[in-house]
């Protein structure tokens, strides 16, 4: 089976220019830094990580709402990378996105017709009817369409934007952190919307994520991103039960689960220190300063390694690949 | 940890806080009640809107008087009436015996000031210490906190500390005084997670060297699970749950209790087919509906509920209480967390 998406060593570094009269580059924040993976048509993939890994700044990429410095995109076996602005109009309809604050991400001097519209009217094609079917898919009613967004809860403004993304039928939805900025009692909802419409529309989701309890929810595959490299990825169940990389375990041993017998049972394996500036990452492997194994499991000639060698994305025998000269499967929870 | 026998430090009794607004009464916290012993963890778990976050300023003094009014209700504190008490007494408990650590670290420190300076100025308020000594201390408790180099960082200005590390200098701000309660009011939710854990790490860790009382808000029930000793589940201003933890998750009393519970994702199983979320949305806090305020929203309601505000009674034993006509239906009810 072909993938529908294939991304192959995406870079997107940022300069750092300074200089007054002559502006010279000083550096670069390497917010992607050469990662490649693929998208099956009907699934759902997963990119997870915590706050500046470069999760956000790849799924643009893929939709080109940024451009990438190097690495190629492929839609459907066509390279998109190079794509001029008529090709990438008419791709846009193809593929969509969902963000991640439902406050911000619609016009508020727009009403939901108007909103919901709009896609239609970028693109030239009829929408007779369109509008009250897409609000029927995500759970509104018709009458909502004559309301102005201020006059929704956060929940129904997703459904709103989840609309909008369906218009013009796509095969590819970025959802990048859709139910974060809701309450929790209403993310279960949007949740199953989700995979309601997935399965319905046999769309394919890239979902941007750093709530893993959700990830392992709704995603087929998933993979884990730290200072702009996938560290590890795998199937869903896999990743979860047989961790292998020490950044994902360290992740999933942080995130609490709502069950008191199991959290008093639980090690939590803990990382030292903060996140390295993505403009000098760590030589060899960039986890090493905060990884646990390297302070405290290896030797010394190992740990050269590490400094000297950064490791492939590869899989070392736990089934998966995993970045790391010394992967080990751990089962955390 | 905690002794289950000792009096509480810190009660709340029947607070009622409401702002009076232009667009109407905004019942934030309407009748709750909870206490927190020493060295006891207390978390209170609700969604926004809930009023859990109210509670905890109007407990420190933080609730701005007018709009705000306290219509009725007791904030007890070693035998005192902190709403009856006038600003004076309150600025002396403030920072000295209760404290509060905020969301957004930047809600308490000043960014035009170095951090070892705000730090010694919170000392100095309380106690008679020079200057010199009131810095030295701080940069102590920079290094309790867990700040590598903290003679260095106590000369810096909050822009240059990382998330994490601003979370860390406000505790131990917090902690100066070595206060009986601290109050903390989402502290990791703007924190990554694998700092969130860090940081609960560090607090566990104060907590149990110095036996200090936390009130943990928080809309995260794994934090809860995780971290505190009790728990209560607020809803729409009111108190819907109260008890130990394993008496909350293993058997929950009330309808949105168990709604939440069932609607999580879970970290710790294989997927299931879908989530089973509560219907609805939770009400604005000008309109709170009538008689039980989940009613709308609740699988279990009947005419009752509509109409009468059920009190929160011992249901399952006597320290563990919940607001609600049907709590023997829930009961029956198998929660997700008992496996």
């Amino acid at each position: 089976m072909t993938a529908l998406v294939e991304v192959t060593d995406l870079v997107k570094h940022y300069p750092i220019r300074t200089g007054i009269v002559f502006k010279h580059s000083i550096g670069a924040v390497k917010a992607v830094d050469g990662i490649s993976f693929s998208l099956d048509a009907g699934e759902t993939f997963a990119l997870v990580g915590e706050s500046g890994c470069g999760k956000s700044t790849t799924a643009r990429c893929v939709l080109r709402l940024i451009e990438p410095t190097s690495g190629t995109v492929r839609f459907e076996e066509e390279d998109i990378t190079g794509a001029n602005a008529r090709r990438l109009r008419a791709l846009r309809r193809e593929m969509q996105m969902i963000f991640q604050d439902p406050f911000a991400s619609l016009n508020p001097r727009m009403t939901v017709r108007g909103i919901l519209r709009e896609p239609f009217k970028i693109h030239g094609l009829e929408e007779d009817g369109k509008v009250e079917n897409l609000l029927e898919m995500v759970g509104l009613l018709p009458e909502h369409a004559g309301r102005y967004p201020h006059e929704f809860s956060g929940g129904q403004r997703q459904r709103v934007g989840i609309a909008r993304a369906l218009a013009l039928n796509p095969k590819l939805i970025v959802c990048d952190e859709p139910v974060s900025a809701l309450d929790v009692s209403i993310r279960a909802q949007v949740l199953n919307l989700l995979e309601d419409l997935q399965a319905q529309l046999n769309l394919t989701y890239l979902f941007i994520a750093h709530d893993l309890s959700v990830v392992r929810h709704i995603a087929d595959r998933v993979a884990v991103m730290y200072l702009g490299t996938i560290v590890e990825t795998a199937r869903t169940d896999d990743l979860f039960e047989k961790a292998s990389h020490p950044y994902t375990q360290a992740l999933i041993s942080a995130v609490p689960v709502p069950d008191p017998n199991r959290e008093r049972a639980r090690s939590r394996i803990l990382v030292s220190g903060d996140v390295p500036s993505p403009v000098n990452p760590p030589s060899g492997c960039r986890f090493r300063t905060r990884c646990p194994k390297f302070a405290n499991e290896l030797t010394e000639p190992e740990r050269q390694k590490c400094v000297d060698e950064p490791p492939e994305l590869v899989d070392r025998g736990q089934g998966h690949p995993a970045a790391c000269h010394y992967a080990e499967a751990r089962q955390l929870v | 940890m905690a002794d289950a026998a000792a009096e509480p430090l810190l009660s709340v009794e029947d607070l009622r806080v409401h702002f009076h607004t232009d667009s109407g009464v905004v019942k934030a916290v309407d009748g709750v009640s909870w206490a927190v012993r020493p060295g006891e963890t207390l978390g209170i778990v609700g969604e926004s809107g809930s009023g859990k976050s109210v509670s905890a300023l109007a407990v420190m003094g933080l609730v701005p008087v007018p709009p705000a009014r306290y219509e009725s209700g007791r904030i007890l504190f070693k035998g005192r009436d902190l709403v009856a008490a006038d600003e004076k007494e309150r600025r002396a408990i403030r920072g000295k015996e209760i404290s509060m650590i905020f969301q957004d670290p930047l809600t308490a420190l000043n960014p035009v000031f170095r951090v070892g300076h705000q730090i010694a100025e919170v000392i100095q308020a309380h106690e008679k210490m020079g200057k010199v000594a009131a810095r030295m201390r701080a940069v102590e408790l920079l290094g309790e906190v867990g700040i590598p180099n903290p003679k260095q960082r106590a000369r810096e200005y909050p822009h240059q500390f990382s998330g994490g590390m601003r979370q860390r200098a406000m505790i131990a701000m917090a902690l100066a005084l070595d206060p009986l309660v601290l109050l903390a009011d989402e502290p990791t939710t703007a924190l990554d997670v694998t700092v969130q854990a860090q940081i609960m790490d560090l607090l566990i860790r104060l907590q149990e060297n110095r036996g200090t009382a936390i009130v943990l808000i928080t809309h995260d029930l794994g934090l809860v699970a995780g971290h505190a000793d009790r728990v209560l589940v607020m809803y729409a201003g009111k108190a819907a749950e109260l008890g130990t933890i394993d008496d909350v998750y293993y058997r929950p009393q009330h309808p949105y209790t168990l709604g939440l519970l069932n609607s999580l994702a879970r970290l710790d199983q294989r997927r299931t087919d879908r989530l089973k979320p509560i219907v609805g949305q939770p009400p604005s806090l000008i309109r709170v509906p009538p008689g039980c305020p989940f009613h709308p929203r609740c699988p279990f309601a009947t005419d009752i509920c509509r109409k009468e505000m059920p009190p929160l009674e011992p249901k399952d034993g006597p320290d563990h209480l919940a607001a609600c006509h049907h709590s023997d239906k829930v009961a029956l009810e198998q929660s997700p967390a008992a496996s």
